[in-house]
Parts: structure tokens; sequence; C-alpha cells
């Protein structure tokens, strides 16, 4: 646990450090990796611990980006308003997805919530284009920051604090019994305890860390459109980005991110359009192969080798 | 003695097949019941019913004088009934101890939030069931059946049940094992819990069990001691067929 903290105050302590020494280019590049991360970690949280695999997350970060644009375009909300409303109406529609999840499992389950995207997708377009921007969606939406460097650290400290907290409620009894429910759902009420309320409160997490995230990178990006939101693209990028990284681990979702998001880029010069994406298939499938669990297990054996060697550098040092 | 658990005329079926048919029998507090029957009597079902895995078609179900027909499993866990199963299905990736722990929580969100990592509930009640200090830190694919069913017992008796209901315990134990469980069964009614164990190591049973309800084909066909029960031409029938039982 000691180790752990120490280790996120150095992250946190070194990403602070960063725009000293690096281009805006490269910052902007940290940014969408933030971004990815919580999203990732929204998709850890929920279909990591609970095994309930949503298909469906760019449904609930465009409903925080819709919401907050709408508001701010065409009522003149100001952000500081029009972003806690986004971030509880995403917290809605995660109760929306928690009503299949009482019936369905599995791919089922999948399958449902990718259908929530799709159709939102296709409803977008048509229902109330004058609101919603229809097919263009809306743009020169205001935004927080200007600037790389103050939009990377509103990033970053967002992300950071999602972090902690996610990462500190999954050591405590609640990762365990979500856990559980991915392995036996059935065992767990067998264990006197209310499955669907956990469950609930895994969507109702999920959600929320969504919202965050998609309202800010709304106003980070300052325009949202149906097919930037609602894509399958979109998706597989959380998805890659979590199970890259190593589900289950929260820490595992942003290394999946920064790993990625990083791959796209420096492999943009060297291969062109959509190639990139086909590389980063290949590179996936290498993870898997050799690292089932993602990168998260080689970064924990990593620190776990670290630990013993200064242990054993102590030991050495008592006893001469 | 109080009746801790009535079920009355309860009813299965599985398609045109009645798994269960118009069973009922009881089990008073502190008593220990055997249920036994030969293979597809309907055992497992009945502990299903009780434990609502599945829902009964028809009957009652009294747990301390309440109907509970109503309530999912977690509120008749609550309420203090728990069970093992025939076939141990421990949670795979998780250590004998966390296992417990899962048994341990309590319903509430913030509790569990707030449980801590290193809880010595867990540690007892691994110790109780016989499970040895480093034997909690092992994993399910490292356990013999015997440990698999101990963890079984241990994760159930975590929920403090005042009425548990064991499910071919002795399966697949060696001779040793079933004497250990045997004691420890015996320990635990001691201390006052009440149970209903399906067995058909019925050499075990006998010196367990208060009382015996013997079921075939879904119904009852004979009550009593154990000595009355095995003496019963009707269950040596059903056990083995009508030929051997005259002979």
């Amino acid at each position: 646990m000691k180790k752990s903290l120490l280790l996120w105050a150095i992250f946190g302590a070194l990403m602070c450090l960063l725009p000293l020494f690096t281009s805006t280019g490269t910052l902007r590049v940290f940014i969408f990796a933030n971004f990815l991360a919580i999203f990732a970690m929204s998709w850890d949280i929920l279909s990591g611990y609970t095994g309930y695999i949503s298909f469906g997350h760019p449904f609930l970060i465009g409903i925080a980006g819709y919401t907050t644009a709408m508001l701010t375009r065409h009522t003149g909300t100001p952000l500081f308003l029009s972003i806690p409303l986004a971030v509880f109406f995403t917290m809605i529609g995660g109760t929306l997805f928690f009503f299949p999840a009482l019936r369905t499992r599995g791919t089922y389950f999948a399958l449902v919530t990718l259908a929530f995207m799709e159709v939102t997708y296709h409803l977008m377009q048509v229902v109330e284009p004058s609101l919603t921007g229809g097919t263009r969606g809306l743009s020169g939406l205001p935004l927080l920051f200007t600037g790389a460097i103050p939009n990377y650290y509103l990033s970053f400290f967002v992300m950071f604090v999602i972090a902690l907290g996610l990462w500190a409620l999954t050591r405590s009894g609640l990762g365990t019994v979500l856990s559980a429910i991915r392995l036996d759902e059935e065992s767990v009420k067998s264990a006197g305890l209310n499955t669907s309320k956990l469950k609930l409160f895994a969507f109702m997490l999920s959600a929320l860390v969504a919202g965050i995230g998609g309202a800010l990178y709304t106003h980070y990006l300052g325009s949202i459109s149906p097919r930037n939101m609602f894509d399958i693209n979109f998706l597989f990028t959380i998805l890659i980005a979590a199970l890259i990284g190593g589900e289950q681990s929260i820490v595992g979702p942003i290394l999946g991110a920064y790993f990625l998001t990083f791959l796209l880029e420096y492999l943009r010069p060297y291969i062109p359009g959509a190639w990139r994406f086909l590389l980063y298939g290949v590179i996936a499938l290498l993870v898997y192969y050799y690292a089932p669990k993602g990168l998260y297990s080689i970064f924990q054996a990593g620190t776990n080798r670290l630990g013993k060697k200064i242990k054993r550098n102590e030991q050495y040092g008592q006893t001469t | 003695m109080a009746k801790l658990l009535d079920v009355q005329s309860l009813t299965k079926k599985f398609g045109g097949l009645f798994a269960v048919y118009d069973l009922s029998f009881h089990v008073d507090e502190g008593e220990s019941l055997g249920l036994i029957g030969p293979n597809g009597s309907g055992k497992t079902t009945t502990f299903n019913l009780i434990m609502k895995e599945l829902k009964q078609d028809e009957g009652e179900i009294y747990f301390k004088g309440k109907e509970i027909s109503k309530y999912p499993t977690h509120e008749r866990v609550k309420m203090g009934i728990s069970r093992t199963n025939q076939i141990p299905r421990p949670f795979s990736e998780m250590s004998v101890s966390k296992n417990i722990r899962v048994g341990i929580m309590p319903d509430e969100l913030m509790r569990i939030i707030s449980m801590n990592s290193q809880s010595d509930a867990e540690r007892k009640i691994g110790k109780s069931v016989g499970f040895k200090e480093h034997a909690l830190a092992m994993y399910p694919r490292e356990l013999s059946m015997g440990d698999l069913r101990r963890l079984e017992l241990a994760r159930a008796l975590a929920t403090n049940p005042k009425l548990l209901l064991l499910d071919e315990v002795f399966a697949g134990l060696t001779v040793g094992e079933i004497a250990e469980l045997t004691e420890l069964l015996k320990e635990k009614k001691e201390e006052g819990l009440t149970f209903i164990i399906v067995s058909h190591d019925l050499r075990s049973l006998a010196t367990l069990v208060d009382r015996v309800v013997v079921v075939s084909f879904g119904r009852l066909i004979a009550e009593g001691s154990f000595k009355e029960v095995i003496a019963d031409e009707k269950v040596q029938e059903a056990y083995l067929g009508k030929q051997h039982s005259q002979i």
C-alpha cells in the first residue's frame, strides 16, 4: 500500500513537471492520452471488474458531450453549470444501461449496449437537428482553457484524481465483491449480497467517470459530432486501451491509454492513414500473446523485482 | 421445539417431470435432518427451492414461522439460511481467505468499501473449518477436493446461518476427511447450528442426524429415525430395486 502510494506520488510529480521538458505538440498528445485514460478507467470499473462488457461507452460519453454542448450553445448556460448537469444526465444514462443488466449477461449484454450507441448515432442525425446540429454536430463551443499547458494540467489533474479514487475503491472490499460478481454472480447472492444494488453502483460510478471525461473533452475540442462520438473506432480505442493495459487494475487502462496514444502518434509519419490501425492491431495481438494480463502485469513484475532488490540491499547493508 | 424451517406441499415441475412433488417436511431448531434418496430424487432441487435459486410452482416455505416465498436469495441468506454446493463453486481467481471474505461482507455499500483488507474474522472462520494458516493464501485450483468442500462450508458459515443446507459434503472425500468433517459438524451442532444434510454416505449420516426424510421421484416416502428409515421396505425398494430388497 505504502509502496503504491509512493509510486502514485512519483507519477503525479513527474507528470506535473512534464510541460517543462516537452513541446506543446507532445503535450497535446498527452491531453488526448489523459482523456482516453479516463474513458478506459470508466470502462474498467464496470466491464473489467463486474464482467458486464459494455460496447456502448461512447453512448455515455456522448450524453455528457451533447448535454453540455447543447446547453452552452442554445441556452448560454455557463460551463460551471452545464458540466455538472451533463455528468448528472450521464448518470441517468448509466441507469438506462443498467436495466438490460438485470436480465442479460455476457455477449447479449454487450450487444444491447452496442445497440444503445448505434441507435443514438442515428437518432442524433434525424431528431431535432436544430438542437443537436444533425450530422454536422455542434462546433465553436466555449473552451475551458486555451493553450496546451492549461489544458494539459486540467486533463491530467482530473485523470489523476479519478484514478486515485477508483484505485482506492477497487482495493477495498468493493473491488473484491465486483470481481466476485464477474466470477460467479449466483454465489455472491448466496453470500447474502444484493448484486443488483452493487451492479447499479458500478454502473453509476462508470457513468460518473465517463460523464466527467466526456463533458471536459467536448469543451477541450470545442466541437462534437455524431460521427466522431458514436463511432465504433472510438469504442475500440477505449476497449483496446483498457485491455492492452490490463483490465481490473485501474492502473492498466492508464498505461494502455498512454501506450496506445503515443504508438499511434509516433507511427503517424511512417505509416499513412488507416494502415496505422492495422499495425496497432498487430501490436495488441502481440501484447496479448506475451502478456495476456496486459502491460500492467509487466509493470507489476518490474516494480516487485525493484522492491525486492531494494530490500536485499537494505538487508545486506545491515549485516555488514 | 419450535419449527425452524417448515416446507409445505412443495412442488416443482421441469417440463412434464415433477422434480419435487407435494413435498412437506420440517426441521426443528437445533435439529439435524438427513435428506436422502436415490440419484435424481429431487434433493438438490429442494435445496434450490429453499434458497430460491429456483422458484417453486406450488407450496409454501416457512422460516421461523414466516412465509418466505417472495424473498430473493440474498434476503433469505440474511434471514439465516445458507447452503453449500454439491459441486464446489469457489471464486476461482481469489484466495481462500478472500473467498471467505465475500461471505462475511455486510450487504451495505459503505461498509463494504470501508472493510479492512485483512480481517481476523475470515481467518477465524477458515481455521474453524480446519484450514492451516498457509492454506488461507492458496487458490482454489491448488486445493484438494476435501479442502474445496471445506471452503464451501467456510463460505456458508461466513454468512452466520441459523440453518445450513449441506449438499453432498462427503462426496469425493477420503475416510479421514469424512471423519474430520463429521466431527466438525457435530461441534457446530453443539454450538446450536441447525442443518439439513444430503448425502449418499449413509454410514456417516447415522451418527450425525437426529431424523431422516427419504424422497424418491420428488415424493416423500419415509420419515423417522435413521434406524427406522433404513429398515423401511419402501426405502430399500427405492434404493436397491424391488428384487434386491426382498433378498
